[in-house]
């Protein structure tokens, strides 16, 4: 009896300890799979910063070389100097805050009545909302210009935070956010006395971090990038942001300056890879967990 | 380049039927005049770089030996962008007073820019006959001079002298004519043993349709009627030249199939032997090459030389206040008085506008300090300008699309130029018959 349960151990642990290793050969190779993903897709960021250490010449050697021969830190100096990048940093920095700021209120109280208010006609605006996403920005370029035209808001940091306080898509993530938090959960507090905002406050708020996040680094991330509206809107270099700033290394019909350009490529992309990395944690919870819940 | 003309037609529609008051024309203006007579001057400019740096520099100039006049610069963007500014700016009424664009002349029609003729009228201490004609016409629209020339390139032959020694070819002595080009690209192109080509002997920029045009004018084809109411290049001499680029590419082999993009690239990278570009690119190109770079002027067909000028020029806009007008024009005077001129000439690719600069002692050093300016300016005496007309936009993206289809082999050159005549024809009829308001 002894040495049979001795031998079906024995069993039961070679068997584990097979699976043991299928499964870290499984992990192994996974493990390599998604190295060699992330290489990739780290790769542009690498070539970037390699580029923006190289010296004119060596930007278009053949073969490219990996590594500098001659590291130009003066690419950094140079491209500082080129432009008035401190002020483009401000003026980047207060417009995508204030807009991201701006966005996740506007967005936090649209979304919280389409989830959890009743009132007629609701369906339909939010489908009257929800359409406006298929509008591509360039068709409503030229009426959003008039209006700042009227308001007289040109060259203003108005005009370039203003029109993007609202946002549908991000209306339409935070309602299905919202919504699948249990109706019982609003019955309980409104029994213990808690108002609507506090319930959105403390409790609604809370639980839909991750997808806070997320929309946050959209709205950042949006705005940290756009070139098009700043471009079209300011005219002094004083309200100027910094993906205008970056097009000064672009010479329309002589040769670029690669080195340099790269440099500052890089410097205005840190502070997006900055914020990602704060929410990251939030993020990807939210990106699991929207694939995952029935809405 | 001047492919950027391309976005300007797309521009111009999207915000003349989207801005509804487009039509209204500005009179209001940008800059003001303090209690003093002091004015103070808008300047939108288009070109980044080391050409933006020195615009800069003539910026300042300008505004220390005019101590009554201050011009605020600011860059714009590409001639693309800086377009699309300046048409939105015509709708919002925030026009600049001086712009310097791509272009310009198509701007005439916006009723927006002031003609020179208005102020040539009453100021006799500028002598418009000094300026190369060429010039004059590619700032002219419908028969008026709406902007003067600033910055002016023509096309010209860059070469890679080491690959030409590698080659056995004379580094000293680059080809004449397009059928020593051929002859040169041949010898220049390099077959792997599995008959891979690994160097190329010729290609051009992405402004395809600006070497083409070149060829065209050279062969005695015409690009536009005399009326700018057809397009004329399916004749005969036009389509020899593109059978000859198609030749280049499928016959000779000593052009990449489309692959303008990367023409430069290739060339910096030491695997292209010939590049057609702009004289505007020189500087850079120089201070990028690992190699010694030589250039040549635009090849002859036939020994004709024709060389069509591209680049930008300076309007000047409506504005209320008779000072501001008088102060812009000073300031256009001086941006492209003979001074200027030489200066831009020497920090940049750009050729002087001037018909006997090439007798200027200043001009003479440029090209001692720095030979390869030599074949740049020695163009001057042949440019000329492909007529300006509304729909050049459309022609220059027609020919683009007419290069591909025969490169890649999907059109024999007679029919791809028929079709692009075709529908830029069209277009000229659908979008640009009615007069403009």
């Amino acid at each position: 009896m002894s040495s049979l349960t001795m031998a079906d151990a024995a069993l039961k642990r070679k068997r584990v300890a097979r699976k043991r290793l299928v499964n870290g050969a499984q992990n192994g190779v996974w493990f390599l799979v998604v190295c060699a993903l992330a290489f990739a897709v780290m790769l542009p960021f690498i070539w970037m910063i390699v580029t923006s250490l190289k010296s004119p010449t060596e930007v278009f050697a053949y073969p490219p070389t990996w590594i500098p021969k001659e590291f130009q830190w003066s690419n950094y100096v140079e491209m500082w100097n080129e432009a008035p990048f401190g002020r483009y940093f401000m003026n980047s920095a207060i417009v995508a805050i204030c807009v991201t700021v701006g966005q996740l209120t506007s967005c936090v109280l649209a979304a919280f009545a389409f989830a959890r208010m009743e009132f007629k006609g609701k369906n339909v605006m939010f489908m009257i909302f929800l359409s406006t996403t298929m509008i591509s920005s360039q068709v409503t370029l030229v009426p959003t210009y008039l209006i700042m035209r009227t308001l007289n808001w040109i060259d203003s940091y108005q005009a370039l935070i203003v029109p993007f306080l609202a946002n549908a898509f991000g209306v339409f993530m935070l309602r299905q956010s919202f919504r699948t938090i249990p109706k019982e959960l609003e019955e309980a507090a409104k029994l213990d006395g808690c108002s609507r905002f506090r319930f959105l406050w403390q409790i609604l708020i809370p639980l839909s971090k991750p997808i806070l996040a997320s929309q946050a680094l959209f709205a950042f991330m949006g705005n940290w990038n756009s070139y098009q509206w700043p471009l079209i809107i300011t005219n002094q270099d004083s309200m100027r942001t910094l993906q205008i700033g970056l097009r000064y290394f672009v010479s329309g019909e002589g040769s670029t300056q690669w080195g340099i350009y790269m440099a500052a490529a890089l410097v205005v992309t840190l502070p997006v890879i900055v914020v990602y990395f704060l929410v990251q944690k939030t993020f990807v919870e939210s990106m699991a967990s929207t694939g995952l819940k029935d809405i | 380049m001047k492919k950027s003309i391309l976005v300007l037609v797309i521009t111009v529609l999207l915000l003349s039927a989207c801005g509804g008051g487009g039509s209204e024309t500005s009179s209001g203006g940008g800059g003001s005049v303090d209690a003093d007579g002091n004015v103070t001057l808008d300047f939108w400019y288009a070109l980044g770089g080391d050409s933006g740096k020195a615009i800069e520099e003539l910026v300042n100039q300008f505004n220390a030996s005019h101590p009554n006049i201050k011009v605020v610069g600011t860059y714009q963007g590409n001639y693309t962008t800086a377009m699309a500014k300046v048409y939105s700016a015509i709708t919002g009424n925030t026009l600049p007073n001086v712009a310097q664009l791509g272009a310009a002349p198509l701007l005439g029609s916006s009723g927006a820019v002031l003609p020179v003729k208005d102020f040539l009228a009453t100021d006799s201490s500028f002598d418009l006959e000094k300026i190369h004609p060429a010039f004059l016409q590619y700032n002219t629209a419908a028969g008026e001079l709406w902007s003067l020339p600033f910055n002016n390139s023509v096309p010209i032959l860059l070469y890679n002298k080491d690959l030409f020694v590698a080659a056995g070819l004379d580094p000293e002595d680059p080809p004449e004519d397009i059928d020593e080009l051929l002859e040169y690209a041949k010898a220049l192109t390099i077959k792997d043993n599995n008959g891979i080509v690994t160097q190329y002997g010729l290609n051009t920029k992405d402004d395809t349709h600006w070497y083409l045009s070149t060829l065209f004018l050279e062969n005695g084809a015409q690009i536009v009627s005399e009326d700018e109411s057809e397009m004329l290049y399916n004749s005969p001499e036009a389509v020899a030249m593109l059978q000859t680029w198609s030749d280049w590419v499928n016959v000779d082999q000593v052009m990449p199939r489309n692959q303008h993009a990367e023409a430069q690239s290739d060339f910096l990278a030491g695997k292209l032997g010939m590049l057609m570009g702009s004289t505007s690119g020189v500087s850079g190109i120089q201070k990028d090459a690992a190699f010694r770079v030589g250039s040549a002027m635009f090849p002859m067909v036939n020994g004709v030389r024709k060389v069509p000028v591209g680049g930008g020029s300076l309007v000047l806009f409506k504005n209320e206040n008779e000072q501001i007008r008088n102060a812009s024009w000073e300031f256009v005077k001086f941006m492209i008085s003979e001074q200027s001129s030489i200066y831009l000439t020497s920090k940049t690719g750009y050729i002087p506008i001037y018909k006997d600069a090439l007798n200027w002692p200043e001009i003479e050093s440029i090209i001692e300090d720095n030979p390869l300016r030599l074949a740049a300016i020695n163009s001057l005496p042949y440019a000329v300008a492909i007529p300006v007309f509304s729909a050049l936009g459309n022609s220059d993206l027609a020919l683009q699309n007419a290069i591909e289809k025969v490169e890649l082999g999907s059109a024999d050159p007679q029919t791809a130029l028929d079709e692009a005549k075709t529908s830029v024809d069209h277009a000229i009829k659908t979008q640009f018959s009615t007069p403009s308001p």
